[in-house]
């Protein structure tokens, strides 16, 4: 299995501010298994960054300790709690930072303080062993997999087409208790992979377009491969300039993981 | 003509709020005890905070909208008070930075057990109640114009200005319909400006969310109101459906003696914070 991937802010954001985040555990066995999670903070939330950033590592970790976890909507939902429970600690030694360096938290960052980040999520296993290979993936929000196998598109999750996406998805706040809750907002899919095969781990904005290109007869995945394995960041951001100024994309911070069987 | 251009730092739009002071505004809202002024004044600073707090990120406040609060009663002018007193276009930052004073406010929030618990919050305060001479309705919709125009001549592509009139709608320079199409008539590439408008009435009729018809309205001064309204655009009222009002192609910005505040819910800057239902 080979990985790669390209973040990149919205246009007229610094990558300080890009609220995307994507994470990829290697194996200690390097090569039969591999774990990889995009999550994609909200614009309206305060902190969506770095609760992106924890959901991805939460979600991975998890993944790696207990196989179940892609498999069962509800361990699913437990593991983003327990990204809610990192949050509270990090956000208590965030608070304390922000008094110690002389700027406490101003009258406008407490509502959304209190209200907690929201971001969508989507982590998924691929697992070889001596005859096939396995993927499972599970889903909160518009954050999408992409399995392509000899040019053409063989599964999209959880969304099927660019008319799907607006602007309100699914999305997991960092005080959510509810499990029940949680776990009927997510997704799950499986299936077998062979040699050759292709998966594209995206945030929503990519993903949208990756679906509309597909359905236009296009072949978005090469784009994608061509830009992941030079892994030429400079190339693909003046490429989503292009595509953004074009129309063909919503300005939005762009994440992709991919993921190739050779 | 189809409000869908981002707002941005690089690309921001602006709101002009107008907000009648004079004398008629010291009378109590129809069916409650609160002054017009009060209610007025209220509504200005809570649109301002939620403003601020939608536009809110770890580092500041973000420059997505500029904003001009504009008096009239015994003058047409800024009614800023504190730091930003005089001023009419202001970036949003340096309206968040500089309230004139934050007030804390006892206010009971759903204790978690069914029961309710008191709790304070901030509140920021840029303007006060003022109740003072005449309704210069016209020359503050002109003053309203004058800002749009400037706007969208140095932001061509941009989300359209919005104007949010608040008023008991006794104008005492003339019918001021012709001063609100004028508004309504500088366009961007997005669309063309919108205006809104906030009726506190003496009255004490029903009180009216972003209807679709005057017919329910109870007099003159409102019709006149809702004439002068701009249709919302469709991803308001999309917006607005989601908060349980019927809106329909013909409903307009209007709301009579009720919250308005829930038109900073109709702006888009990105992706909604929404919980799951």
């Amino acid at each position: 299995m080979v990985t790669s991937s390209l973040r990149v802010p919205k246009h007229g954001h610094t990558p300080g501010e890009c609220e995307d985040a994507a994470r990829v555990l290697p194996a200690a066995d390097e090569g039969t298994w591999l774990a990889a999670a995009v999550a994609d903070g909200a614009s309206e939330s305060l902190l969506a960054g770095p609760w992106a950033d924890l959901l991805t590592r939460t979600v991975t970790d998890a993944v790696r300790d207990d196989d179940r976890v892609l498999r069962d909507v509800d361990r699913f939902a437990a593991a983003l709690m327990g990204a809610g429970e990192a949050w509270r600690r990090w956000l208590a030694d965030y608070v304390a930072d922000r008094e110690a360096g002389g700027r406490p938290i101003a009258w406008y960052e407490q509502p959304k303080l209190d209200r907690g980040p929201h971001a969508a999520v989507l982590a998924a296993r691929f697992d070889t062993g001596p005859s096939a290979t396995r993927w499972e993936v599970a889903a909160l929000g518009d954050s999408c997999l992409f399995h392509t196998r000899d040019d053409r598109l063989l599964r999209a999750f959880p969304l099927e087409s660019a008319a799907a996406f607006d602007n309100s998805p699914g999305l997991v706040n960092a005080f959510d208790r509810d499990g029940a809750l949680l776990a009927r907002h997510v997704r799950t899919a499986s299936g077998a992979a062979e040699p050759g095969d292709r998966f594209f781990l995206c945030t929503d904005a990519l993903a949208a377009w990756f679906l509309g290109a597909a359905e236009r007869g296009d072949r978005p995945w090469h784009v994608l491969d061509e830009f992941t394995r030079s892994g030429d960041l400079d190339a693909f951001t003046a490429w989503l300039t292009t595509t953004r100024a074009e129309g063909l994309m919503r300005n939005d911070d762009v994440t992709v993981v991919h993921v190739a069987f050779e | 003509m189809t409000y869908t251009a981002e707002i941005s730092r690089a690309n921001p739009s602006c709101f002009v709020f107008l907000v009648d002071q004079s004398a008629s505004m010291e009378n109590p809202i129809g069916g409650g005890r609160q002054r017009k002024s009060d209610v007025v004044a209220d509504a200005i600073n809570r649109l301002l905070a939620e403003l601020s707090v939608k536009c809110a990120k770890e580092e500041g406040v973000r420059d997505y909208f500029h904003v001009a609060v504009i008096g009239y009663g015994h003058g047409v002018g800024s009614a800023f008070t504190g730091p930003l007193a005089g001023r009419e276009l202001v970036p949003l930052s340096q309206v968040a930075e500089k309230p004139a004073r934050v007030e804390k406010r006892v206010k009971e929030v759903p204790d978690g057990a069914g029961g309710l618990v008191e709790t304070t919050t901030r509140f920021p305060v840029w303007v006060d109640p003022v109740a003072h001479g005449a309704t210069p309705m016209c020359r503050a919709l002109s003053l309203a114009e004058s800002l749009v125009s400037d706007w969208v001549v140095r932001h061509p592509d941009g989300f359209p200005p919005i104007v949010l009139n608040l008023t008991d709608g006794e104008s005492t320079d003339g019918d001021p319909a012709g001063a609100a199409w004028a508004v309504q008539t500088h366009v961007t590439a997005d669309g063309a400006a919108l205006l809104f408008n906030l009726h506190v009435s003496a009255t004490d009729a029903v009180p009216v969310t972003f209807p679709d018809t005057d017919t329910a309205l109870p007099d003159a001064y409102a019709r006149t109101l809702f004439g002068m309204s701009s249709p919302l655009p469709p991803h308001m009222r999309f917006y607005a459906m989601q908060q349980g009002v019927a809106a329909g192609d013909l409903t307009r910005g209007f709301v009579y003696n009720a919250d308005i505040t829930s038109l900073v819910q109709f702006l888009d800057i990105g992706t909604r914070a929404t919980d799951l239902r």
